[in-house]
């Protein structure tokens, strides 16, 4: 449903044009070619360069951690030799953690199908049709994105447990509510459509095409970069999405890879009275992030433009 | 009913059943939970306006509100600002933008539970982050035990997921439109007088957003915060590190009084409304919309 | 039957079962179970069973028992493994059950028990059939009415109440009424690194709590640190956690005996916080000390091999005596000697707790969850799980330092014919010691609002430690707050 959006920011709506006319900052470098401007240049990227590590870095401790022992994984090197591989099979002996990557999967997959083809069908909807009542509606739709999830967490989980899907194996309360749209996506890809022009319908009504088939064999099509957006960022944001399996579901073996881990961490870390095999847990951690990253890499121009065609502007 | 309002209606039905059932309901739902007694075991029992009135006399509360606070108002700021730093960076490296862009933006990807994670290993006494600073002459403090610097701790590891800020900041940057920045130049203008006059005013559509945004995140953070400091039942920085929805949490689910968690989520609906309207109110007279931006 | 929730991957081979007499009478001692690789199932007990078998209370014992507990794996030692929780002393004795009534199907969840997730299930309508928790918290969910009275089960089952020990039973009964059969029962005696303590020219008597002036001056002598940083912990009074300890020996409890009324204000608590605190603060600073405790040298492995005692960065703690078999099988060689927790008279005093089992208020199956519950904590069944443990480490030629069960004839069983001195090796003076200890325990009375309070004083304490709270003003509070939970949750 809503983007879970890590601390840096979930870019939320904003009004705005989706096919924002890239500006002609095409040579970003605002200074003509003046003397001492290599100078400058080899400094701004070696100052991008370190800000990049510190970046960067926490992942290479990450992996670096989960190839040592019980004893060394607080320890501050960075190479560890020997190097641990087995922490990652021991991983999967301790905790049914294959499970919890087929659960994850299954979610996300499904919450994104779903949030794609729903929030699509609102946001046309909200886009092509004139209707009474269309602006205030709208306006009810991004309100909905402020309300914290504190508010509705209690009763949403009556809601399930009344339906009896509180620690089912078909996840419903993780994806199910994304079968009814979701602001952020609704708004994003109003945009889009909105973008696209109207003649293009007005030909397609006078020969005759019924709305559905517009919206489908015409809006869509052309949508398609938006729509692939939409999918990707709720892949992401159920993949990671913490407190809802937190809630709905009880069984280890339905558990989600990030509550997986949070069971990891509360069992193993001797810091929160766990037993001490924290190495482990830096292996799943690892283990966990990495299909993020691969989707990412994949994905990389739709993650990238996603975000910059929404908060470009205020 | 016109042939449009009907077809409208049915490409809106999904999210029109959506709301009311898991929108408008649960939040008059939690509206009316907030004045009863609930445990989830037996029914509820209404009790008027005591929830309510528990909440202004429980010490935690304030606590809970600081620390949450505390946190945003050291993440927001920062996180703009440096955001920006980046950017402008980035804006003037050309075409390498892109492998840094993705760089940054890598953290982003990482699940919350294994941030939280990362950190408490960076952030031990004897953690990368002190070894750091240690090798510059300071002497790190105990970032996971030390109440007086859990919440810098925090603020530290969240922002590290800057990166869609960078992002979007960047390519608000971009579409500022270069004749402005050659004519201040001819003119005379340095570096920061550009920035200050020319870049800010037409980002600051984007860096609203941003505000608006990461202060409503920052107000509801949880799970990085859960996984490092709550999953044991008790532990050192526990009443500094204590956030707003992670005491909900507790009230919620630990001790069972869900009437009390209710109240407690519609207070926090209140403060995010009041403090979104009170940054919309100030983006009229703050953010400078572009002619043809609308 | 038994089924387990876990591992996705290979499912584990059937275990060895253990053949028993019947459970009521104290039968003849159970036979020894199999070594630590898992050999091949052994023959289920042959011939048909009936469609049921009847528990002693005549009931029918049949159908799905749903366990919030771990089963353990194979081979033992599993991990995670709490001492006893996931182990060969767990799931010998769910075996016996498991033999004992074969149209029981038993069902793990393979989870510790989680207040959140136990809500949920009884929210949810289907909670687990029998519960293991802590006794610590049981309190709350009584007040709730989560839990059953047991006095139906007890009388109906025939469980004998008085093989467990008194401080156990009080901890689990509430308004006379009994809410859980007790599981282990761990006490807490003072383990004192003998090498450090040499090192600082002292003996291991020293280490006298009784006398706290002098144990100031011990913690001094023993603790090193550099600057604020503490490089070696002298005597950790271990806070927050052990502050009902500290309290009792300076004479007062944290509640009241019928848990009704905190008595966090008394001035003798806040006398008891206060000394324990100065010697974390001798240390440095309390969050410079729970740092080093948690990430320094020692206590990063502190279930392993190098542990604190190993690594020589602790002087002396009281810690709950299952901490003696994690250090039998780790750090066998190292010298470690025992001492009782005295308070202030000089009389031994030990706080105890421990896990026990309950059965939601509307779990399905009670009658097979009473059985269950009877058949895991009846002498016969420790010591056959005792038996096993001790094969274990006389195989491997570790010590065997014993269980600790809140069953009194196990524990006479058990630690008088398993735990010798040969079998304990070095560690049998401090298990004698814990046997003895064991008697002068007590127990935190069951609370209403148990979790709130527990989060309440600990949160007091930590305060205390960590922002230099004063004492008395932060108990004060505490004590305001926890009256209020407990008042709101009755």
């Amino acid at each position: 449903m809503t983007v879970s959006g890590g601390v840096g920011g979930a870019p939320p709506p904003a009004s705005l044009s989706a096919a924002a006319p890239a500006r002609a900052a095409a040579a970003p470098t605002t200074k003509a070619r003046t003397p001492g401007w290599l100078v400058k240049r080899i400094l701004y990227v070696a100052a991008l360069f370190g800000a990049t590590l510190i970046f960067v870095f926490p992942f290479v401790w990450l992996v670096s951690a989960s190839l040592k022992t019980r004893q060394t994984v607080f320890n501050n090197e960075l190479f560890p030799f020997p190097l641990h591989f087995e922490n990652y099979v021991r991983i999967f002996e301790v905790v049914p953690l294959s499970n919890w990557f087929i659960n994850s999967t299954i979610i996300s997959i499904l919450a994104a199908t779903t949030v794609t083809i729903s929030s699509a069908l609102v946001a046309f909807g909200f886009a092509y049709f004139r209707f009474p009542g269309r602006n205030i509606l709208f306006w009810l739709v991004l309100a909905s994105m402020m309300l914290p999830g504190a508010v509705m967490m209690i009763p949403n989980f009556l809601i399930w447990n009344a339906l009896g899907q509180v620690n089912s194996p078909t996840f419903a309360p993780l994806w199910a509510g994304n079968l009814f749209g979701s602001a952020f996506y609704i708004f994003l890809l109003r945009q889009f459509f909105l973008g696209l022009p109207r003649e293009l319908f007005e030909a397609a009504r006078v020969d005759g095409a019924s709305y559905p088939r517009m919206f489908w064999s015409i809006a869509l099509p052309l949508t398609r970069a938006a729509l692939i957006v939409v999918f990707i960022f709720e892949l992401r944001a159920a993949w990671t999405d913490l407190l809802r399996p937190l809630i709905f579901l009880r069984d280890l073996t339905l558990f989600t890879l990030p509550q997986g881990l949070q069971y990891l961490v509360k069992t193993y870390n001797p810091q929160v009275g766990g037993q001490g095999e924290f190495h482990l847990v830096m292996a799943a951690s690892v283990l966990i992030t990495l299909p993020m990253i691969l989707v990412f890499f994949l994905a990389q121009r739709y993650f990238i433009e996603g975000i910059a065609t929404t908060g470009s502007k205020g | 009913m016109p042939e449009q309002t009907r077809w409208a209606f049915i490409f809106l039905l999904p999210w029109i059943i959506g709301f009311v059932i898991f929108t408008a309901g649960p939040m008059l739902a939690s509206l009316y939970l907030s004045f009863t007694d609930y445990n989830v075991i037996r029914a509820p029992e209404l009790v008027g306006f005591d929830n309510y009135e528990q909440l202004m006399r429980d010490r935690r509360i304030p606590m809970s509100l600081g620390n949450t606070f505390f946190y945003a108002l050291l993440h927001v700021p920062l996180l703009i600002i440096i955001s920006l730093a980046l950017a402008s960076l980035l804006l003037r490296v050309g075409r390498a933008a892109g492998v840094f862009r993705t760089a940054f933006y890598l953290p982003n990807v990482t699940p919350a539970v294994a941030i939280g994670t990362l950190f408490l290993l960076l952030l031990a006494g004897g953690g990368l982050l002190n070894r750091m600073l240690d090798a510059v002459g300071i002497n790190g403090p105990n970032w996971l035990t030390d109440p007086t610097w859990v919440k810098p701790g925090i603020v530290i590891m969240s922002l590290w997921t800057l990166g869609s800020t960078v992002i979007i900041l960047f390519a608000a940057m971009r579409n500022v439109p270069i004749e402005l920045y050659e004519a201040a130049t001819i003119d005379g203008a340095g570096n920061w007088k550009q920035f200050r006059h020319i870049t800010l005013p037409f980002i600051s559509g984007a860096i609203f957003f941003t505000l608006i945004v990461n202060t409503i995140a920052a107000l509801q953070i949880f799970s990085e915060v859960f996984t490092m400091f709550f999953t044991s039942r008790s532990g050192p920085a526990q009443d500094s590190a204590l956030f707003y929805t992670i005491y909900l949490f507790q009230k919620a689910f630990q001790d069972l009084d869900l009437g009390y968690a209710s109240a407690m989520a519609w207070v926090l609906f209140v403060i995010i409304l009041v403090i979104t309207a009170f940054q919309v109110w100030g983006s009229r007279r703050f953010v400078y919309y572009a002619g043809d931006d609308k | 039957m038994i089924t387990r929730r876990s591992s996705g991957l290979a499912l584990v081979a059937v275990l060895a079962l253990v053949v028993t007499a019947c459970s009521t009478s104290e039968g003849t001692p159970a036979a020894s179970a199999p070594g630590p690789d898992g050999s091949a199932p052994a023959a289920s007990p042959g011939g048909s069973a009936p469609a049921g078998s009847p528990g002693a209370g005549g009931a029918d014992i049949s159908g799905d028992l749903q366990v919030l507990a771990r089963y353990g794996c194979e081979p033992a030692p599993c991990e995670p493994s709490g001492e006893g929780a996931a182990d060969e002393i767990a799931f010998t004795r769910y075996n016996l059950f498991a033999e004992q009534y074969p149209d029981v199907t038993l069902d793990f969840t393979e989870s510790d028990f989680d207040a959140q997730g136990f809500l949920t299930s009884v929210a949810a309508g289907n909670p687990p059939d029998v519960v293991r928790m802590d006794r610590a918290i049981i309190g709350t969910y009584v007040a709730e009415g989560a839990l059953e009275p047991l006095d139906q089960c007890i009388s109906g089952m025939g469980i004998d109440m008085s093989q467990f020990r008194q401080p156990a039973v009080d901890a689990v009964t509430v308004g006379g009424s009994v809410y859980g059969i007790p599981e282990f029962y761990d006490s807490r005696i003072i383990l004192v690194n003998d090498s450090v303590v040499e090192d600082a020219g002292l003996t291991s008597a020293d280490i006298d709590t009784s006398d706290w002036d002098r144990l100031t001056e011990v913690n001094q002598q023993l603790l090193q640190s550099e600057g604020d940083t503490p490089t070696r912990i002298g005597f950790d009074p271990k806070l927050p956690e052990f502050l009902p300890l500290w309290a009792k020996a300076n004479g007062v409890d944290i509640v009241s005996a019928d848990g009704l009324t905190s008595q966090l204000d008394d001035p003798a608590v806040a006398e008891a916080l206060t000394f324990a605190n100065s010697l974390i603060a001798a240390h440095g600073s309390g969050p410079a000390f729970n740092d080093f405790k948690t990430n320094g040298p020692g206590g990063v492995d502190f279930f392993g091999p190098e542990n604190q005692f190993a690594a020589d960065t602790l002087g002396a703690m009281p810690m709950e005596q299952w901490y003696l078999n994690v250090l039998a099988n780790n750090t066998p060689d190292e010298s470690i000697s025992f001492q009782p927790f005295k308070d202030r008279q000089g009389n031994n005093i030990s706080f105890s707790g421990g896990s026990t089992w309950a059965i939601p208020a509307s779990a399905d199956n009670k009658d097979a969850a009473c059985e269950f519950m009877r058949v895991v904590t009846l002498a016969d069944t420790w010591y056959a799980a005792a038996k096993v443990r001790a094969d274990l480490r006389a195989a491997d030629g570790e010590a065997f330092t014993g269980v600790y069960t809140g069953n009194t004839l196990a524990d006479e069983r058990i630690f008088g014919e398993l735990v010798t001195e040969e079998s304990a090796r070095a560690y049998f003076p401090g298990v004698q010691l814990v046997q003895e200890t064991a008697d002068v325990a007590f127990s935190l009375p069951p609370v209403p609002a148990a979790e709130e309070f527990q989060r309440i004083w600990q949160g007091a304490v930590n305060a205390v430690v960590n922002e230099g709270a004063d004492p008395a003003q932060a108990l004060a509070q505490a004590d305001q707050e926890a009256q209020d939970a407990i008042d709101s949750a009755q």
